[in-house]
């Protein structure tokens, strides 16, 4: 950093003087200052004299590399999925690469609001003419911008609260037009008819069964039952805006609702939060209202951020806190029993319309000197603006000198306009400092198991088939990257392909003990330069190993080879293997023993049973190697195991039970996700360190990461769209008024930049007990919760992480009640909570009904360990509805609903997760985000069963995992469109499998489906309402 | 000499060894926390002083069973059983990967070793010289 700044100061290579002005060297303060000659003041800043340049141009760069590489190929798919993309997808131009919305203008740059050009346009658009030295001048405005009183001013975040970006909302009508357009002009040639003779069917037979089905009497628990439930239905539907997107970042009505908050707060400093207390036993939750919850508003003191910009506080998808208010001292935090902690997804995919993570290229860093903290929306510059005091230490640091200078225009800029100083998300592009070494390529190895089982279920056939398809989409835009393909069977098969080879020549290597590489240079080969080879290599490697019958998997041999190829240079590995590792090291003894499962004794299964994989993991880990597991078997994987080596390596695993590329819908799930994952962009080499306010220590990380010092996180590769949790602790009492946490995430693109990518949070302070329980936001302490619950049954005992969930639940709504309510500790008929911890108890009854977590005998060690899993790395958006299952009535839903609307598809609204709802001759949905269950009654009408599975009648129907048809008839339309919206709506590559569930069919099907249905009782676990008793009990025994 | 004085005194040199390890543990646990060292450099560094450690004290505790020193081994005792549960239960080693969390543990731990050790080391010098005096 100081190198380019003296040079730059003392030779002054670009900026030509403004007229008036020279510059003389000053020897004792070894850099130039600059005289005006008509005054003859002098100061040492340079001088701008040129006018502010207008707001656009100081708009931050925006890096190509957050969005997802369009996803939309799933290979060789179906028609059906050709449709949905084609459907649903914006055109390219709406798509990835949407223009990113303005940074909230400046106030005083916006024209049409003059009333707030008194006060607070003055120390920026003033501040430069000013001579920095002329204190008496300068720094007034700051002042009274400090304190000038914020009631008088129309709060500036509103305008941009109440009318978003320009830009998403085009794209997004843009978007909805174009879908219209192909829906309408799908329907007009033969649909017409088809549609109005079947709405007329429809609202006569799926509305009113009570009146028009005969047996109504049977399967509704009597007359009242049915209304109850459509005017349940309706009121729900009054609640909720049809078509929000379930967990977006913000959503407007939400919104209107902090906004009036946030004018409220802005009237007096610190204004006493209400906590509103329900009770909730006989609550009915509305689940709509669970999925567009957002967290609590973050109450910042007025005067806490010079930048207005609404982005200036960070988006909860990126970073979240269980709590919007840290506690002053760490007594009331234990007090209040509530875990602070932080909630990361640093890297996150893009959807169409999200904006852009800004990039600030021109090098300039300002870091805080003590506590290395990145320069923030939170700082305050002082002596003018030629220093900085930073916000955690609160050390005054120096500007860097070309922080007001637009390098690439060569004028000077107006400070202001920086990214790094509205946005509180923000990715520098690092100079050398950053670097141990020059950004090294990308390297992709493959490993393929081409064992018996692997061959005999088409894995390595639709492997490669989309691996051939995603060539082009690995990341490689500098044609850097670079890949080498390891087929593993007992032996290790490499693949030689010379540069300018068509043909690949097969290595095959039986030494397992002590891997020797055949030819380095030629297995690991440039993916432009030896596409040809690889092509036809991917071409013909099923066909290869058609008539093996070897058993064995020599995975820890394999593995061992791909790290000895890329260990001087980093890299991700991809291991695909069918086949439990049974030869050379690291191999695995079938463990399961069904008698265990259930029992005190299951714990064990699911922790590692040999400590080659976390070893390995380690040396991974130093050497900048990240290991992704993809696991498909019909048999035991062991997946405890071998999810070790992708928790500590930054990897994934990913799991597909009972895998048959013979059934087209496994095949496209793979591709699918096979193919989304090695497109995603992926950061390499990274360390994640977050960092805070004084008196603040982080304690505990959770995710899939190695831990390399107190607080350093290291990540051989950062996937997308991947959490991680952080727990805080208190360890000085804090007087500042709030506190901010960044984290800082330095890593090198798959495009060859070394970047940082920075997320600022602050939150406000207090020493309110009522304020930590209004401030939860309930969402992230779920995420957390569910964390902590895996690591402990990792530690110990299900059992134990069961129990620990409980009594955490237990203390929190104790604590709650004893301070909170006037009855104190006393015995309450009532279970009384804040408003916004209301659905805290049903999502911790999800989690106790996980599959990762649930008393069970029946649930296989693989599907738990995979479950557990994804439990500690979905981020919050997945998770919830990985814990809290999305459920939906079809037959009777309105009209809208699977149609277009302003958000894209709309869908109806979500029912509470309770067999009640369920009726004799309805269709359900029921999905969690990894599967989506098709529930039809046995009464079902037959042409509803026509319209939608294309069967005749209920009977001849068959359940189980299915691909539904698109039928030529508006009711197949929405239902498709509905689970085309449900697998599209949330980030990550996953795509659920689609079961259609019968009443009366396969019962383990059935239990399966209605397990996700959390409200119900469910074998000894109790039902939502038991729940409530249980946990109103307890807290009424013990005393807090 | 006679052979408890002999005892006695192959106890003073055992147990000054044992205490010196401690003191290396607590050391290197504080470099880590200072990130003057990486976890697995620390780990593997660690891991082989481990069993030394353990055999040793073992070594000493059968040899005051063997002699008969009832009071010598009574004091020993519940810490060789502590290092045999650890074995048998296979946490012995040190791990890379949960070091942190465990590393108050394992810094506790360290610093009952070296209160013990040193207290033992003055008990079996008093006992050394008690023994020559009685010689003579």
């Amino acid at each position: 950093m100081q190198q380019p700044q003296r040079t730059a100061s003392q030779s002054l290579p670009h900026p030509p003087l403004p007229p008036g002005w020279r510059a003389q060297w000053d020897p004792t303060a070894g850099r130039h200052a600059f005289i005006e000659q008509a005054t003859g003041r002098s100061q040492f800043n340079f001088p701008l004299s040129a006018p502010l340049p207008p707001p656009g141009q100081g708009r931050p760069l925006h890096g190509h590399h957050g969005a997802r590489a369009s996803i939309s190929g799933p290979i060789s798919s179906p028609p059906i999925h050709n449709s949905f993309n084609g459907q649903y997808r914006g055109p390219p131009a709406a798509g990835g690469r949407t223009p990113i919305p303005p940074m909230q203008p400046h106030p005083q740059q916006q024209p049409g609001q003059p009333g707030q050009q008194q006060q607070q346009p003055q120390p920026r658009s003033n501040m430069p003419p000013i001579p920095p030295y002329g204190a008496a001048s300068a720094t007034p405005p700051i002042a009274e911008h400090r304190q000038s009183p914020m009631q008088q001013q129309p709060p500036p975040p509103q305008a941009g609260m109440t009318s978003p970006p320009p830009a998403p909302r085009a794209s997004r009508r843009q978007y909805a037009a174009n879908t219209a357009a192909y829906i309408a002009g799908d329907t007009s040639g033969v649909g017409a008819p088809l549609t109005s003779g079947h709405g007329h069917s429809q609202s006569q037979q799926f509305f009113s069964p009570a009146s028009h089905d005969p047996n109504s009497q049977l399967f509704t628990p009597g007359g009242g039952g049915a209304q109850d439930f459509s005017g349940g239905a309706a009121a729900a539907q009054g609640f909720q805006q049809p078509g929000i997107p379930p967990y977006a970042g913000g959503q407007p009505g939400v919104q209107g609702m902090t906004n009036q908050f946030g004018q409220m707060g802005l009237g007096g400093q610190k204004q006493m939060q209400v906590v509103s207390s329900t009770n909730l036993i006989g609550l009915p939750l509305n689940p709509a209202e669970m999925m567009s919850m957002s967290p609590p508003e973050i109450r910042l003191p007025p005067n806490a951020s010079f930048s207005q910009s609404e982005t200036r506080n960070s988006d909860p998808s990126y970073q979240r806190s269980t709590i919007n208010a840290v506690p002053t001292t760490n007594s009331l935090l234990t007090k209040s029993k509530l875990p602070l902690a932080l909630v990361i997804t640093p890297y996150r995919s893009l959807k169409p319309g999200d904006p852009e993570v800004p990039v600030v290229s021109d090098t300039v860093i300002a870091r805080c000197r003590r506590c290395r903290t990145y320069i923030n929306p939170y700082v305050t510059f002082i002596e003018g603006g030629q220093r900085w005091k930073c916000c955690m230490c609160n050390l005054s640091n120096e500007v860097p000198q070309l922080f007001d200078w637009d390098q690439e225009k060569n004028q000077p800029a107006d400070r202001y306009l920086r990214a790094e100083l509205n946005s509180s998300i923000v990715e520098f592009v690092a100079p050398t400092e950053y670097m141990v070494r020059p950004p090294q390529p990308p390297l992709y190895i493959f490993i393929i198991d081409v064992s018996y089982s692997a061959i005999s279920s088409g894995m390595v056939a639709t492997a490669a088939r989309t691996l051939l398809e995603s060539l082009d989409r690995i990341p490689n835009d500098d044609s850097r990257t670079k890949i080498s393909i390891i087929a593993v069977d007992s032996c290790l098969h490499f693949f030689s392909l010379p540069t300018g080879a068509t043909e690949p020549s097969m290595l095959v290597v039986g030494d397992l003990d002590d891997v020797f590489l055949p030819k380095p240079s030629d297995i690991l080969v440039n993916l432009v330069e030896a596409k040809a080879a690889i092509e036809s290599l991917l071409g013909r490697l099923s066909d290869m190993f058609k008539d093996t019958h070897n058993t064995g998997n020599a995975l820890g041999g394999a593995l061992q080879a791909a790290f000895k190829l890329v260990s001087h240079v980093g890299g991700k590995v991809i291991a695909l293997t069918a086949t439990l590792p049974n030869v050379g090291p690291g191999a695995l003894k079938n463990r399961e023993d069904s008698k265990m499962l259930g029992t005190a004794k299951e714990s064990t299964l699911l922790q590692a049973q040999t400590g080659f994989y976390k070893n390995f993991a380690i040396e991974c880990s130093r050497s900048q190697v990240s290991v992704d597991m993809w696991l498909f078997s019909s048999a035991y994987t062991d997946v405890a195991t071998l999810s070790g080596l992708p928790r500590y390596t930054g990897g994934q695993t990913y799991f597909y039970p009972s895998f048959n590329a013979a059934r087209s819908e496994d095949a496209l799930k793979f591709a699918h996700e096979f193919g989304t994952v090695i497109a995603d962009p992926i950061a390499l080499e990274a360390v994640m360190r977050v960092r805070a306010s004084k008196g603040i220590r982080m304690s505990a990380f959770h995710g899939n990461f190695f831990v390399r010092s107190t607080d350093l996180l290291s990540l051989a590769a950062v996937p997308m769209d991947q959490s991680y949790a952080i727990e805080i602790q208190i360890e000085d009492p804090i007087s500042a008024p709030f506190v901010v946490f960044q984290t800082a995430v330095l890593h090198t693109t798959c495009y060859g930049e070394r970047r940082i990518r920075v997320i600022t949070t602050a939150l406000p302070t207090t020493s309110s007990i009522s304020e930590l329980y209004g401030g939860v936001d309930t969402i992230a302490l779920a995420t957390l919760l569910a964390d902590k619950a895996v690591e402990r049954s990792m530690q110990s005992k299900l059992e134990d992480a069961r129990d620990a969930v409980v009594n955490k639940l237990v203390d929190i709504l104790g604590t709650y009640k004893a301070t909170m309510t006037s009855t104190g500790s006393g015995p309450s008929p009532q279970l009384v909570v804040s408003e916004n911890m209301k659905f805290l108890p049903l999502l911790m009854l999800g989690l106790l009904k996980h599959i990762g977590l649930r008393q069970s005998t029946m649930i296989p060690a693989d599907l738990r360990a995979y479950a557990q899993a994804l439990l500690t790395t979905l981020p919050s958006q997945l998770l919830i509805p990985y814990l809290h299952p999305v459920f939906y009535s079809l037959h009777n839903m309105p009209k809208d609903c699977g149609t277009i609307g302003d958000q894209g598809v709309v869908l109806p609204a979500p029912l509470p997760l309770s067999a009640e709802r369920l009726e004799r001759h309805g269709l359900f949905l029921i999905e969690d985000g990894q599967n989506i269950f098709l529930w039809l009654g046995r009464d079902a009408v037959p042409q509803l069963v026509l319209d939608v599975f294309d069967v005749p009648s209920y009977a001849e129907l068959r359940g189980g995992k299915q691909t539904l048809p698109v039928l030529e008839n508006a009711f197949s339309q929405r239902v498709n469109a509905i689970i085309g919206k449900v697998r599209e709506a949330r980030r990550g590559p996953y795509y659920a499998h689609l079961y259609v569930v019968k009443e009366d069919g396969e019962a383990a099907m059935r239990q399966w489906a209605l397990s996700l249905l959390i409200e119900d009782r469910m074998d000894q676990l109790p039902s939502y309402n038991q729940w409530l008793g249980q946990l109103k009990d307890k807290v009424n025994d013990k005393s807090f | 000499m006679s052979g408890e004085a002999w005892l006695f005194l192959t106890a003073v040199i055992m147990s000054a060894i044992l205490l010196f390890t401690s003191v290396f543990f607590i050391i290197m646990f504080s470099d880590l926390e200072c990130d003057y060292l990486n976890p697995i450099d620390l780990c593997n560094k660690l891991n082989q002083f481990v069993l030394p450690e353990m055999i040793a004290h073992a070594f000493m505790t059968t040899l005051f069973l063997l002699s008969f020193q009832v009071i010598a081994f009574v004091l020993n005792a519940p810490l060789l059983a502590y290092n045999v549960n650890k074995v048998v239960n296979r946490n012995h080693m040190f791990d890379a990967t949960e070091i942190f969390r465990t590393l108050g543990q394992h810094k506790k731990e360290s610093f009952f070793k070296l209160g013990f050790y040193l207290v033992f080391f003055f008990y079996a010098l008093y006992r050394m010289i008690l023994a020559l005096v009685a010689e003579d």
